[in-house]
Protein backbone atom coordinates (compact mmCIF):
# COMPACT_ATOMS: atom_id res chain seq x y z
CA UNK A 1 0.00 0.00 0.00
CA UNK A 2 2.88 2.26 0.99
CA UNK A 3 4.11 1.97 -2.73
CA UNK A 4 0.95 2.45 -4.34
CA UNK A 5 0.62 5.26 -2.14
CA UNK A 6 4.44 6.91 -3.20
CA UNK A 7 3.69 6.47 -6.75
CA UNK A 8 -0.06 8.19 -6.84
CA UNK A 9 1.74 11.68 -7.84
CA UNK A 10 3.07 10.93 -11.19
CA UNK A 11 1.76 7.12 -12.20
CA UNK A 12 -0.79 6.51 -15.03
CA UNK A 13 -4.42 6.14 -13.99
CA UNK A 14 -5.44 3.17 -14.98
CA UNK A 15 -2.30 1.34 -13.90
CA UNK A 16 -2.42 3.00 -10.34
CA UNK A 17 -6.21 1.71 -10.34
CA UNK A 18 -5.23 -1.95 -10.28
CA UNK A 19 -2.26 -1.32 -7.94
CA UNK A 20 -4.72 0.36 -5.85
CA UNK A 21 -6.85 -2.53 -6.25
CA UNK A 22 -4.43 -5.48 -5.76
CA UNK A 23 -2.84 -3.57 -2.17
CA UNK A 24 -6.40 -3.36 -1.05
CA UNK A 25 -7.43 -6.74 -2.39
CA UNK A 26 -10.12 -5.38 -3.52
CA UNK A 27 -12.67 -6.53 -7.10
CA UNK A 28 -11.84 -3.03 -8.51
CA UNK A 29 -11.23 0.80 -7.58
CA UNK A 30 -12.68 3.58 -9.10
CA UNK A 31 -11.88 7.72 -8.78
CA UNK A 32 -14.30 10.19 -9.91
CA UNK A 33 -14.19 13.56 -9.24
CA UNK A 34 -16.89 16.67 -8.79
CA UNK A 35 -16.30 19.36 -11.51
CA UNK A 36 -17.56 22.94 -12.08
CA UNK A 37 -20.32 24.88 -10.84
CA UNK A 38 -22.83 21.49 -10.93
CA UNK A 39 -20.50 19.27 -9.79
CA UNK A 40 -20.70 17.22 -12.34
CA UNK A 41 -19.40 13.72 -12.26
CA UNK A 42 -16.03 12.63 -13.94
CA UNK A 43 -13.94 9.82 -14.12
CA UNK A 44 -10.39 10.13 -13.07
CA UNK A 45 -8.96 6.62 -12.96
CA UNK A 46 -10.67 3.00 -12.92
CA UNK A 47 -9.69 -0.25 -13.10
CA UNK A 48 -10.68 -2.01 -16.64
CA UNK A 49 -13.82 -4.27 -16.47
CA UNK A 50 -16.06 -4.41 -13.77
CA UNK A 51 -15.18 -0.98 -11.37
CA UNK A 52 -15.18 0.70 -15.28
CA UNK A 53 -18.65 -0.67 -15.89
CA UNK A 54 -19.97 0.07 -12.55
CA UNK A 55 -18.99 3.15 -11.92
CA UNK A 56 -20.27 4.38 -15.44
CA UNK A 57 -23.12 2.63 -14.00
CA UNK A 58 -24.09 4.61 -10.89
CA UNK A 59 -23.44 8.04 -12.50
CA UNK A 60 -25.43 7.37 -15.37
CA UNK A 61 -28.28 6.27 -13.49
CA UNK A 62 -27.36 9.03 -11.12
CA UNK A 63 -27.94 6.57 -7.90
CA UNK A 64 -25.66 4.48 -6.07
CA UNK A 65 -23.16 4.35 -3.09
CA UNK A 66 -21.03 6.67 -5.40
CA UNK A 67 -23.81 9.07 -5.65
CA UNK A 68 -24.66 9.18 -2.22
CA UNK A 69 -21.51 9.28 -0.77
CA UNK A 70 -20.51 12.42 -3.34
CA UNK A 71 -23.62 14.28 -2.25
CA UNK A 72 -23.68 13.69 1.50
CA UNK A 73 -19.91 13.25 2.18
CA UNK A 74 -20.02 10.03 4.28
CA UNK A 75 -18.89 6.91 3.40
CA UNK A 76 -21.70 4.38 2.66
CA UNK A 77 -20.51 0.68 2.91
CA UNK A 78 -22.67 -1.92 1.06
CA UNK A 79 -19.74 -4.78 1.62
CA UNK A 80 -23.01 -7.35 0.62
CA UNK A 81 -24.91 -6.15 -1.98
CA UNK A 82 -27.71 -9.05 -1.13
CA UNK A 83 -28.36 -7.34 1.99
CA UNK A 84 -28.97 -3.80 1.10
CA UNK A 85 -32.64 -3.22 0.82
CA UNK A 86 -34.08 -3.56 -2.87
CA UNK A 87 -35.77 -0.19 -2.72
CA UNK A 88 -32.25 1.95 -1.77
CA UNK A 89 -31.16 1.49 -5.16
CA UNK A 90 -33.38 -0.49 -7.48
CA UNK A 91 -32.38 -0.48 -10.87
CA UNK A 92 -28.75 -0.62 -10.10
CA UNK A 93 -28.49 -3.51 -8.03
CA UNK A 94 -30.08 -5.36 -10.55
CA UNK A 95 -27.65 -4.36 -13.43
CA UNK A 96 -24.95 -4.51 -10.57
CA UNK A 97 -25.25 -8.10 -9.79
CA UNK A 98 -25.66 -8.75 -13.63
CA UNK A 99 -21.63 -7.34 -13.73
CA UNK A 100 -20.77 -9.32 -10.86
CA UNK A 101 -20.65 -6.71 -8.28
CA UNK A 102 -20.97 -8.49 -5.04
CA UNK A 103 -20.45 -5.84 -2.34
CA UNK A 104 -19.24 -2.12 -3.21
CA UNK A 105 -17.90 0.59 -0.32
CA UNK A 106 -17.70 4.52 -1.29
CA UNK A 107 -15.76 6.76 0.17
CA UNK A 108 -15.98 10.71 0.08
CA UNK A 109 -13.04 12.82 -0.73
CA UNK A 110 -13.17 16.25 0.08
CA UNK A 111 -12.48 18.90 3.12
CA UNK A 112 -15.46 19.97 5.17
CA UNK A 113 -18.12 21.46 2.60
CA UNK A 114 -15.75 21.15 -0.26
CA UNK A 115 -16.28 18.12 -2.06
CA UNK A 116 -13.99 16.85 -4.11
CA UNK A 117 -14.84 13.44 -5.55
CA UNK A 118 -15.40 9.53 -4.67
CA UNK A 119 -12.80 6.61 -3.80
CA UNK A 120 -15.49 3.62 -5.06
CA UNK A 121 -14.07 -0.28 -3.77
CA UNK A 122 -15.59 -2.96 -5.27
CA UNK A 123 -15.24 -5.96 -3.10
CA UNK A 124 -13.90 -9.82 -3.88
CA UNK A 125 -16.14 -11.19 -1.92
CA UNK A 126 -19.22 -10.35 0.10
CA UNK A 127 -19.48 -9.61 3.63
CA UNK A 128 -21.03 -8.49 6.93
CA UNK A 129 -18.39 -5.51 7.18
CA UNK A 130 -15.54 -4.66 4.78
CA UNK A 131 -12.08 -6.30 6.26
CA UNK A 132 -10.38 -4.32 8.97
CA UNK A 133 -7.36 -4.17 7.29
CA UNK A 134 -8.78 -3.04 3.80
CA UNK A 135 -10.78 -0.63 4.94
CA UNK A 136 -8.26 1.17 6.81
CA UNK A 137 -6.20 0.95 3.36
CA UNK A 138 -8.98 2.63 1.85
CA UNK A 139 -9.32 5.45 4.03
CA UNK A 140 -5.64 5.84 3.97
CA UNK A 141 -6.05 6.26 -0.17
CA UNK A 142 -8.95 8.69 0.60
CA UNK A 143 -7.16 10.96 2.57
CA UNK A 144 -4.31 10.94 -0.19
CA UNK A 145 -6.37 11.48 -3.08
CA UNK A 146 -7.94 14.17 -1.42
CA UNK A 147 -4.08 15.92 -0.66
CA UNK A 148 -4.01 15.02 -4.44
CA UNK A 149 -6.87 16.63 -5.39
CA UNK A 150 -6.49 19.49 -3.36
CA UNK A 151 -2.74 20.51 -5.22
CA UNK A 152 -3.80 18.93 -8.83
CA UNK A 153 -6.54 22.05 -8.58
CA UNK A 154 -4.66 24.13 -10.75
CA UNK A 155 -2.43 25.38 -8.02
CA UNK A 156 0.79 24.42 -6.82
CA UNK A 157 2.03 21.97 -4.07
CA UNK A 158 1.90 23.82 -0.46
CA UNK A 159 4.84 23.48 1.92
CA UNK A 160 6.43 20.20 2.39
CA UNK A 161 2.85 18.58 2.20
CA UNK A 162 3.26 14.90 0.69
CA UNK A 163 1.57 12.48 -0.68
CA UNK A 164 0.56 10.77 1.85
CA UNK A 165 -2.45 12.89 3.11
CA UNK A 166 -3.40 16.81 2.74
CA UNK A 167 -0.48 19.11 4.31
CA UNK A 168 -0.38 19.64 7.73
CA UNK A 169 -1.55 23.46 7.24
CA UNK A 170 -4.86 21.76 5.77
CA UNK A 171 -5.56 20.33 9.00
CA UNK A 172 -5.93 23.68 10.86
CA UNK A 173 -8.63 25.48 12.25
CA UNK A 174 -7.59 28.76 10.89
CA UNK A 175 -6.90 27.66 7.46
CA UNK A 176 -10.77 26.25 7.43
CA UNK A 177 -11.95 29.88 8.58
CA UNK A 178 -9.92 31.71 6.40
CA UNK A 179 -11.27 29.53 3.48
CA UNK A 180 -15.03 30.95 4.53
CA UNK A 181 -14.04 34.12 5.10
CA UNK A 182 -12.02 34.41 1.95
CA UNK A 183 -15.54 32.94 0.26
CA UNK A 184 -17.06 35.73 1.58
CA UNK A 185 -14.83 38.24 0.95
CA UNK A 186 -15.09 37.10 -3.20
CA UNK A 187 -18.44 35.71 -3.12
CA UNK A 188 -16.93 32.36 -4.45
CA UNK A 189 -16.92 28.49 -3.29
CA UNK A 190 -14.93 27.54 -0.47
CA UNK A 191 -13.03 25.38 -2.90
CA UNK A 192 -11.93 28.15 -4.78
CA UNK A 193 -11.59 30.30 -1.87
CA UNK A 194 -9.07 27.83 -0.52
CA UNK A 195 -7.14 27.99 -4.13
CA UNK A 196 -6.89 31.81 -3.78
CA UNK A 197 -5.53 31.65 -0.27
CA UNK A 198 -3.11 28.82 -1.32
CA UNK A 199 -1.98 30.46 -4.54
CA UNK A 200 -1.31 33.81 -2.58
CA UNK A 201 0.67 31.71 0.01
CA UNK A 202 2.85 30.03 -2.36
CA UNK A 203 3.38 33.14 -4.11
CA UNK A 204 4.98 34.92 -1.37
CA UNK A 205 6.09 31.88 0.02
CA UNK A 206 4.30 32.36 3.06
CA UNK A 207 3.42 29.00 5.15
CA UNK A 208 -0.46 28.55 4.36
CA UNK A 209 -0.73 28.91 8.27
CA UNK A 210 0.36 31.99 8.84
CA UNK A 211 -1.87 33.45 5.48
CA UNK A 212 -4.87 31.93 7.10
CA UNK A 213 -3.83 33.39 10.30
CA UNK A 214 -3.62 37.14 8.97
CA UNK A 215 -7.22 36.76 7.05
CA UNK A 216 -8.57 35.43 10.39
CA UNK A 217 -6.99 38.68 12.35
CA UNK A 218 -8.25 41.01 9.73
CA UNK A 219 -4.78 41.96 9.31
CA UNK A 220 -5.03 40.22 5.45
CA UNK A 221 -8.22 41.09 2.85
CA UNK A 222 -9.06 39.13 -0.80
CA UNK A 223 -11.09 41.59 -2.81
CA UNK A 224 -11.28 40.77 -6.42
CA UNK A 225 -9.89 43.52 -7.41
CA UNK A 226 -7.54 42.05 -9.75
CA UNK A 227 -4.72 43.12 -7.49
CA UNK A 228 -5.02 40.48 -5.21
CA UNK A 229 -5.46 40.66 -1.62
CA UNK A 230 -3.59 43.33 0.21
CA UNK A 231 -3.50 45.04 4.26
CA UNK A 232 -6.36 47.09 5.19
CA UNK A 233 -5.42 50.44 5.78
CA UNK A 234 -2.51 50.20 3.71
CA UNK A 235 -4.47 50.83 0.71
CA UNK A 236 -8.00 51.90 0.15
CA UNK A 237 -10.64 48.76 0.24
CA UNK B 1 -19.26 16.74 50.93
CA UNK B 2 -17.27 17.63 47.49
CA UNK B 3 -17.24 14.23 46.40
CA UNK B 4 -20.99 13.53 46.88
CA UNK B 5 -21.77 16.82 45.09
CA UNK B 6 -19.61 15.98 41.80
CA UNK B 7 -21.08 12.03 41.67
CA UNK B 8 -24.19 13.41 41.29
CA UNK B 9 -22.79 15.81 38.98
CA UNK B 10 -21.47 12.98 37.22
CA UNK B 11 -24.22 11.08 37.08
CA UNK B 12 -26.13 14.44 35.74
CA UNK B 13 -23.84 14.09 32.95
CA UNK B 14 -24.35 10.51 32.40
CA UNK B 15 -28.28 11.21 32.29
CA UNK B 16 -27.39 14.16 29.71
CA UNK B 17 -25.74 12.04 26.95
CA UNK B 18 -28.12 8.53 27.68
CA UNK B 19 -30.75 11.57 27.19
CA UNK B 20 -29.39 12.71 23.60
CA UNK B 21 -28.42 9.16 22.63
CA UNK B 22 -31.33 9.17 20.06
CA UNK B 23 -31.26 8.26 16.30
CA UNK B 24 -30.46 11.50 15.70
CA UNK B 25 -28.29 12.82 17.92
CA UNK B 26 -25.44 15.42 16.92
CA UNK B 27 -22.36 14.11 17.78
CA UNK B 28 -20.39 17.31 17.68
CA UNK B 29 -22.43 19.59 19.75
CA UNK B 30 -22.57 16.59 22.54
CA UNK B 31 -18.73 16.18 22.20
CA UNK B 32 -18.50 20.32 22.88
CA UNK B 33 -21.01 19.48 25.60
CA UNK B 34 -19.07 16.94 27.39
CA UNK B 35 -15.51 19.02 26.90
CA UNK B 36 -17.15 22.22 28.87
CA UNK B 37 -18.07 19.39 31.77
CA UNK B 38 -14.59 17.68 31.65
CA UNK B 39 -13.81 21.70 32.51
CA UNK B 40 -16.25 22.15 35.43
CA UNK B 41 -15.97 18.64 36.90
CA UNK B 42 -12.51 18.89 37.12
CA UNK B 43 -11.72 22.13 37.70
CA UNK B 44 -9.20 22.58 35.08
CA UNK B 45 -8.92 25.59 32.36
CA UNK B 46 -9.89 23.73 28.80
CA UNK B 47 -10.37 20.55 27.64
CA UNK B 48 -10.38 19.42 24.10
CA UNK B 49 -11.63 15.85 22.34
CA UNK B 50 -8.57 14.89 19.59
CA UNK B 51 -9.46 12.04 17.42
CA UNK B 52 -6.70 10.17 14.87
CA UNK B 53 -7.65 10.38 11.09
CA UNK B 54 -7.40 7.78 8.46
CA UNK B 55 -3.95 9.03 8.61
CA UNK B 56 -3.39 8.57 12.05
CA UNK B 57 -2.81 11.64 12.91
CA UNK B 58 -4.72 13.43 16.07
CA UNK B 59 -7.55 16.02 15.06
CA UNK B 60 -9.35 18.02 17.31
CA UNK B 61 -13.20 17.36 17.03
CA UNK B 62 -14.51 19.25 19.72
CA UNK B 63 -13.44 21.56 22.78
CA UNK B 64 -14.69 23.67 25.63
CA UNK B 65 -14.13 26.82 23.97
CA UNK B 66 -13.35 27.97 20.52
CA UNK B 67 -10.85 30.50 21.31
CA UNK B 68 -8.36 30.20 18.33
CA UNK B 69 -5.31 29.72 19.81
CA UNK B 70 -6.56 27.10 22.12
CA UNK B 71 -7.62 25.01 18.53
CA UNK B 72 -4.58 25.93 17.62
CA UNK B 73 -2.48 24.69 20.47
CA UNK B 74 -4.68 21.19 19.83
CA UNK B 75 -3.48 21.43 16.42
CA UNK B 76 0.22 21.28 17.52
CA UNK B 77 -0.40 17.94 18.21
CA UNK B 78 -0.66 15.98 14.88
CA UNK B 79 3.14 14.60 15.58
CA UNK B 80 4.78 15.18 18.57
CA UNK B 81 2.79 16.50 22.15
CA UNK B 82 1.04 14.46 25.04
CA UNK B 83 -1.43 13.76 23.28
CA UNK B 84 0.54 11.75 20.75
CA UNK B 85 2.44 9.93 23.19
CA UNK B 86 -1.13 9.03 24.72
CA UNK B 87 -2.69 8.09 21.77
CA UNK B 88 0.28 5.78 20.60
CA UNK B 89 1.20 4.21 23.93
CA UNK B 90 -2.44 3.99 25.47
CA UNK B 91 -1.31 5.55 28.73
CA UNK B 92 -2.82 8.43 29.90
CA UNK B 93 -0.31 11.21 31.10
CA UNK B 94 -1.45 13.24 33.70
CA UNK B 95 0.12 15.90 35.80
CA UNK B 96 2.83 17.26 33.26
CA UNK B 97 4.43 20.50 34.70
CA UNK B 98 4.59 22.96 31.08
CA UNK B 99 7.40 25.00 32.85
CA UNK B 100 9.32 22.03 34.01
CA UNK B 101 12.25 21.46 30.89
CA UNK B 102 12.51 17.71 32.24
CA UNK B 103 8.97 17.27 31.70
CA UNK B 104 7.91 18.71 28.22
CA UNK B 105 11.71 17.61 26.77
CA UNK B 106 9.72 15.84 23.93
CA UNK B 107 8.06 18.76 22.67
CA UNK B 108 9.49 21.94 23.70
CA UNK B 109 7.35 24.15 20.68
CA UNK B 110 3.95 22.56 22.22
CA UNK B 111 4.85 23.71 25.84
CA UNK B 112 5.97 27.29 24.60
CA UNK B 113 3.15 27.13 23.09
CA UNK B 114 1.24 26.12 26.25
CA UNK B 115 2.93 28.72 28.00
CA UNK B 116 2.03 31.64 26.02
CA UNK B 117 -1.22 30.78 25.74
CA UNK B 118 -1.19 30.53 30.19
CA UNK B 119 -1.50 27.07 30.87
CA UNK B 120 1.19 25.75 33.71
CA UNK B 121 0.13 21.75 33.46
CA UNK B 122 -1.78 19.19 31.01
CA UNK B 123 -3.41 15.80 31.03
CA UNK B 124 -3.51 13.06 28.04
CA UNK B 125 -6.53 10.57 28.13
CA UNK B 126 -6.37 8.01 25.72
CA UNK B 127 -10.04 7.25 23.91
CA UNK B 128 -10.11 3.87 23.69
CA UNK B 129 -12.09 1.22 21.85
CA UNK B 130 -11.06 -2.53 23.25
CA UNK B 131 -7.68 -2.65 22.19
CA UNK B 132 -7.98 0.00 19.79
CA UNK B 133 -6.79 3.80 20.64
CA UNK B 134 -8.69 6.37 18.53
CA UNK B 135 -7.97 9.58 20.29
CA UNK B 136 -7.15 11.51 23.17
CA UNK B 137 -9.22 13.90 26.02
CA UNK B 138 -6.82 16.61 27.08
CA UNK B 139 -7.15 18.91 29.54
CA UNK B 140 -5.06 22.44 29.89
CA UNK B 141 -4.45 24.06 33.74
CA UNK B 142 -3.83 27.65 34.20
CA UNK B 143 -3.48 26.96 38.09
CA UNK B 144 -0.93 24.50 38.91
CA UNK B 145 -2.90 22.17 41.21
CA UNK B 146 -2.46 18.33 40.89
CA UNK B 147 -5.24 15.75 39.70
CA UNK B 148 -5.93 13.30 42.25
CA UNK B 149 -6.18 9.81 41.25
CA UNK B 150 -10.20 10.24 41.85
CA UNK B 151 -9.98 13.39 39.53
CA UNK B 152 -8.03 10.86 36.67
CA UNK B 153 -10.93 8.00 37.14
CA UNK B 154 -13.24 10.26 36.28
CA UNK B 155 -11.22 11.96 33.29
CA UNK B 156 -10.90 8.28 32.39
CA UNK B 157 -14.50 7.63 32.42
CA UNK B 158 -15.86 10.91 30.65
CA UNK B 159 -13.02 10.01 27.96
CA UNK B 160 -15.11 6.20 27.67
CA UNK B 161 -18.30 8.47 27.73
CA UNK B 162 -16.80 10.31 24.40
CA UNK B 163 -16.19 7.01 22.83
CA UNK B 164 -19.16 6.06 23.04
CA UNK B 165 -20.55 8.93 22.04
CA UNK B 166 -18.46 9.37 18.83
CA UNK B 167 -18.89 5.49 17.67
CA UNK B 168 -23.24 6.34 18.49
CA UNK B 169 -23.30 8.04 15.16
CA UNK B 170 -25.57 6.74 13.21
CA UNK B 171 -23.87 6.18 9.38
CA UNK B 172 -25.76 5.70 6.44
CA UNK B 173 -26.12 2.28 6.30
CA UNK B 174 -26.34 1.09 9.57
CA UNK B 175 -23.12 -1.19 9.22
CA UNK B 176 -21.24 -0.58 12.58
CA UNK B 177 -18.43 1.00 10.55
CA UNK B 178 -16.11 3.09 13.58
CA UNK B 179 -13.17 3.93 11.04
CA UNK B 180 -15.69 5.71 9.32
CA UNK B 181 -17.42 7.10 11.77
CA UNK B 182 -14.37 8.82 13.19
CA UNK B 183 -13.56 10.18 10.13
CA UNK B 184 -17.67 11.65 9.29
CA UNK B 185 -16.60 13.11 13.15
CA UNK B 186 -13.83 15.00 12.12
CA UNK B 187 -14.88 16.16 8.51
CA UNK B 188 -18.00 17.57 10.20
CA UNK B 189 -15.47 19.16 12.58
CA UNK B 190 -13.61 21.38 9.05
CA UNK B 191 -17.32 22.10 8.11
CA UNK B 192 -18.21 23.94 11.25
CA UNK B 193 -14.84 25.75 10.97
CA UNK B 194 -15.69 26.85 7.32
CA UNK B 195 -19.02 28.33 8.73
CA UNK B 196 -17.47 30.00 11.33
CA UNK B 197 -15.82 32.10 8.75
CA UNK B 198 -18.37 32.71 6.83
CA UNK B 199 -20.53 33.91 9.30
CA UNK B 200 -17.69 36.05 11.53
CA UNK B 201 -17.00 37.48 7.48
CA UNK B 202 -20.59 38.07 7.08
CA UNK B 203 -21.32 39.45 10.39
CA UNK B 204 -17.86 41.01 11.14
CA UNK B 205 -17.14 39.42 14.15
CA UNK B 206 -14.86 37.11 15.31
CA UNK B 207 -14.91 33.37 14.45
CA UNK B 208 -15.09 32.52 18.56
CA UNK B 209 -18.51 34.44 18.68
CA UNK B 210 -19.83 33.74 15.22
CA UNK B 211 -19.90 30.09 16.55
CA UNK B 212 -21.73 31.24 19.55
CA UNK B 213 -24.85 32.77 17.58
CA UNK B 214 -24.47 29.77 15.41
CA UNK B 215 -24.23 27.38 17.91
CA UNK B 216 -27.33 28.83 20.30
CA UNK B 217 -29.49 28.81 17.17
CA UNK B 218 -28.92 25.62 15.97
CA UNK B 219 -29.27 24.40 19.75
CA UNK B 220 -32.86 26.24 20.09
CA UNK B 221 -33.87 25.03 16.66
CA UNK B 222 -33.12 21.45 17.26
CA UNK B 223 -30.04 21.98 14.17
CA UNK B 224 -27.24 18.94 14.39
CA UNK B 225 -24.64 21.53 13.95
CA UNK B 226 -22.97 19.65 10.65
CA UNK B 227 -26.30 20.16 9.27
CA UNK B 228 -26.87 23.09 9.94
CA UNK B 229 -23.39 24.49 8.41
CA UNK B 230 -24.16 22.47 5.50
CA UNK B 231 -27.25 24.20 4.74
CA UNK B 232 -25.65 27.87 5.08
CA UNK B 233 -22.87 26.72 2.76
CA UNK B 234 -25.13 25.67 0.30
CA UNK B 235 -27.07 29.09 0.75
CA UNK B 236 -30.28 27.02 1.45
CA UNK B 237 -30.50 28.89 4.88
CA UNK B 238 -30.40 32.85 5.16
CA UNK B 239 -28.30 33.70 7.95
CA UNK B 240 -30.19 36.86 8.51
CA UNK B 241 -32.42 34.56 10.85
CA UNK B 242 -30.03 34.13 12.77
CA UNK B 243 -29.12 36.92 15.89
CA UNK B 244 -25.97 38.63 15.16
CA UNK B 245 -23.96 38.78 17.76
CA UNK B 246 -23.12 41.61 19.64
CA UNK B 247 -26.73 43.62 18.07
Amino acid sequence: MADVLRSLRHGDGSVLAVACAQALGAAGVAVSVLVGEDQGVEPLWRSPGVAAEFEELQFTLGVGPGPDAARTGTAVMAPDLDTVRPDRWPTLLTEARKLGVVGVCCFPLGLGAIRLGVLTVLASAPGATMPEQQLADALTLAAALTGLLLEGNGSRPVGSGTVMGPPMELHRAVVHQATGMVSVQLDVSLSEALLRLRAFAYSRDLPLGDVAGDVVARRLRFNDDKDGPHSPGSRKG
Amino acid sequence: MIGMAREQRLAEIFMEVADSLTEDFDVLDLLQRLSTRCVELLDVSAAGILLADALGELQVVAASDEHTRLLELFALQHHQGPCVDCYRSGAARTNIDLTSPGATANWPRFATRARETGYVATHAIPLRLRDRNIGALNLFQKSPHQLGESDIALAKALAGVATITILQQRTLEQSHIERTQLQTALNSRILVEQVKGILSERWQTSPDEAFFAFRSYARSNHLRLADFATSIIAGDFDTAAIPVPGS
